[in-house]
């Protein structure tokens, strides 16, 4: 039993469903990040997890008390919106003591509480200014403080940091970093931004159309993604994937042939199912090398590409391509690439390419299921 | 305004110029009507008896004293400060409870969804079409019925239940972010601590404005307290005015005018106090209502 166990959860809204049967477990202390494109159900579970949506099916447990009957008060949850969502009436002081207010807590508990926490984020010298009087930053800080005040098992944010300039917004992320330390709490993270999630996470869970498409070690999904969705929201710029026919296959290698529309070549994978007759190859543009001019190789796999677009970036240098069938493709190059026109070889490594089936999941090679 | 809008006007400032003067000077005038009788009450108060409307009027008032005098007079030999107290009382408790009902129900109706929400409110909103002359006979008969005939109580609880500050507060209050609610719950406030301690203050300003747009309307009610308080105990500021305007009244007209001054001070007191507030919240029930 985890921390926290959300249990065969869904949701509907009316005849919509919007989450399906969501499985997870969080540890005491973990920072977990929900990620997904717009509309998948993260805030839905987060909300749900802090009681202000109520769960249609399924359970939702902290520490094995089963919490879907019981006040979003009572849950010891304290959440972070998007919007702040302080009280506009009230001093930074008093919107921090609010929930401890409302429990008619003693006054010189009220007085620690917020002396303690406004040291933590500095905000000594707000205490007595309206959210109005107060900058993006420093609200978003206060709103944080609402939270720690009351000393919760477990924090919320949904997308607290997506109203702040990018600058800004990368100091906060330090920050967010820094109290997780600090406080060690449990910490549960709504973002839309897979960058944001991998900098934050100890556990990241990909969402999709409802579902948990995996969650685990950011590099892990990196790395080693369950399905298309993952390896493609993983990482920037994307990861390529390239439509192949499945030639055939033996007990070590698969054969693929019309490899982005024309190149064929092997690749080694144990147990190919040979039900599988096509399949995507995905390749991150880190593990493509755009060959020099006139540069022979031995690789097994070369194609033949029409550049799009090169763009430099100064540390690095992505190389737009289009193959035969049209598919798109980025590849990492070095600084200085010389023919910024016209065609270019790119090799794919083939030891780093994962395999898709057709409906997207990953094709795993016998032996690699047993090491993963 | 866009810039298409403004670039033509440029060339043709003349004609710019024609129309601001055509419509100051119609703001002139329409001040002017609005403040003439006014000022012509407080002219016929302070001055001599019969001298504004002798051959020769003065549209200047020409004795102050006079108008001491009359105003003492009233006070003194009429029941008008007793009136007065009435109408107050009656624009306090009508006020206290449109806020307090109106704020209630607007709460639960702006924020929150339960079985019958919207036929409820549109119950509410079809009943700010009927006019008043409709439903007068029957609220008059339950009035009596229950005994209320010649009480504060019957001049002022059939207007609790405001079907206009309703619908004012929950436009309103429709503009409070969900978010803001939700955080309060999740800070552990009650139902009703949400109400109080979070979607009050934030009303206040559309509170003010109820409140004023009541004052004003109560203030000038005359045709409910006719009805249901006719004892000349219960008179209202309307009434007493009333009965000085009356054909039988023995009064000189400058004792009239000087009732019916009277009766004017307060709203006017109150308006130069809250003009801006009140423009405020006229154009807010107008634009959003
Ligand atoms: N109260 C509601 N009634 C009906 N549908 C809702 C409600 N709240 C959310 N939804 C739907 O549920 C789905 C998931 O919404 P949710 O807010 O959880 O998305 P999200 O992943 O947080 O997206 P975003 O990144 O845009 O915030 C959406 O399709 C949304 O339209
Ligand atoms: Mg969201």
């Amino acid at each position: 039993m985890a921390f926290l166990d959300i249990n065969s959860v869904t949701k509907t809204f009316g005849p919509v469903q919007v989450l399906e049967d969501v499985n997870l477990s969080i540890e005491r202390g973990e920072f977990v990040v929900f990620v997904g494109p717009s509309g998948c159900g993260k805030s839905t579970l987060l909300r749900m997890i802090s009681g202000l949506e109520e769960v249609t099916a399924g359970t939702i447990a902290i520490e094995g008390e089963v919490l879907n009957d019981v006040e979003p008060a009572q849950r010891g949850a304290a959440m972070v919106f998007q919007s702040y969502a302080l009280y506009p009436h009230m001093t930074t002081a008093q919107n921090m003591s609010f929930g401890l207010r409302m429990a008619r807590k003693a006054k010189s508990f009220i007085r620690a509480r917020i002396d303690e926490a406004a040291g933590i984020l500095r905000l000594e010298a707000l205490l007595d200014r309206r959210p109005g009087q107060l900058s993006g930053g420093q609200k978003q800080r206060v709103a944080i403080g609402r939270a720690i005040v009351r000393e919760p098992r477990v924090f919320l944010f949904d997308e607290p940091l997506s109203n702040l300039d990018a600058e800004l917004r990368v100091r906060m992320r330090a920050e967010l970093m820094d109290l997780h330390r600090r406080l060690g709490t449990t910490m549960i993270y709504v973002t839309h931004d897979q960058v944001e999630a991998m900098t934050l996470a100890d556990k990241m869970v990909v969402m999709h159309a409802g579902k948990v498409q995996q969650a685990g070690r950011p590099l892990t999904l990196y790395d080693d993604p369950d399905n298309r969705f993952v390896a493609g929201f993983v990482g920037s710029p994307t990861m390529n994937f390239i439509p192949a026919k499945v030639a055939g296959a033996d007990a070590s290698t698969v054969r693929l042939s019309a490899i982005g529309g024309t190149a064929e070549g092997a690749l080694a994978f144990a147990g190919f199912d040979s039900a599988v007759a096509t399949v995507e190859i995905g390749v991150r543009p880190e593990h493509m090398r755009v060959l020099a001019d006139g540069e022979s190789t031995d690789a097994p796999v070369v194609l033949d590409a029409d550049v799009v677009l090169v763009e430099e970036l100064g540390d690095v240098t992505y190389v737009h391509l289009h193959l035969p069938d049209g598919t798109r493709l980025i590849a990492r190059a070095e600084r200085g690439l010389d023919s910024h026109e016209g065609r270019m070889r790119v090799v794919p490594d083939m030891k780093r390419a994962l395999l898709f089936g057709p409906d997207g999941a990953r094709l795993r090679p016998a032996a690699w299921t047993a090491a993963a | 305004m866009s810039v298409a809008e403004i670039a033509p006007a440029l060339p043709r400032r003349r004609k710019v110029r024609v129309w601001t003067v055509l419509r100051w000077m119609l703001a002139f005038f329409i001040a002017l009507i609005a403040i003439l009788p006014v000022w012509w009450m407080v002219n016929v108060v302070f001055s001599n008896p019969g001298e504004p409307v002798s051959i020769n009027p003065r549209l200047y008032p020409t004795s102050f004293q006079d108008g001491i005098d009359k105003i003492y007079m009233i006070f003194t030999e009429t029941d008008y400060l007793h009136a007065y107290l009435i109408s107050l009382l009656y624009a306090l408790f009508t006020i206290a409870g449109v806020l307090l009902f109106g704020s209630m129900a607007a709460f639960e109706f702006a924020l929150f969804d339960f079985p019958a929400r919207r036929i409820l409110f549109a119950i509410i909103m079809l009943s700010l079409m009927v006019p008043a002359a409709v439903t007068i006979i029957p609220t008059y008969l339950l009035t009596a019925q229950l005994g209320w005939l010649n009480t504060m109580q019957g001049l002022v609880v059939p207007g609790l239940a405001s079907a206009f500050g309703f619908f004012l507060l929950v436009q309103f209050m429709r503009s409070i972010p969900r978010d803001m609610i939700e955080a309060a719950r999740l800070d552990g406030a009650s139902h009703f601590q949400i109400y109080w301690h979070v979607v009050l203050p934030l009303s206040r300003n559309a509170l003010i404005t109820l409140a004023i747009l009541t004052f004003m309307q109560t203030w000038g009610n005359y045709m409910w307290p006719l009805i249901v308080a006719p004892s000349p105990h219960m008179y209202t500021v309307g009434q007493v005015v009333g009965l000085f305007n009356s054909p039988y009244s023995h009064q000189t007209v400058d004792v009239v005018m000087t009732a019916n001054l009277l009766a004017a001070v307060p709203p006017l007191i109150f308006f130069l106090i809250f003009q801006r507030r009140i423009v405020e919240g006229i154009a807010m029930s107008g634009t959003k209502g």
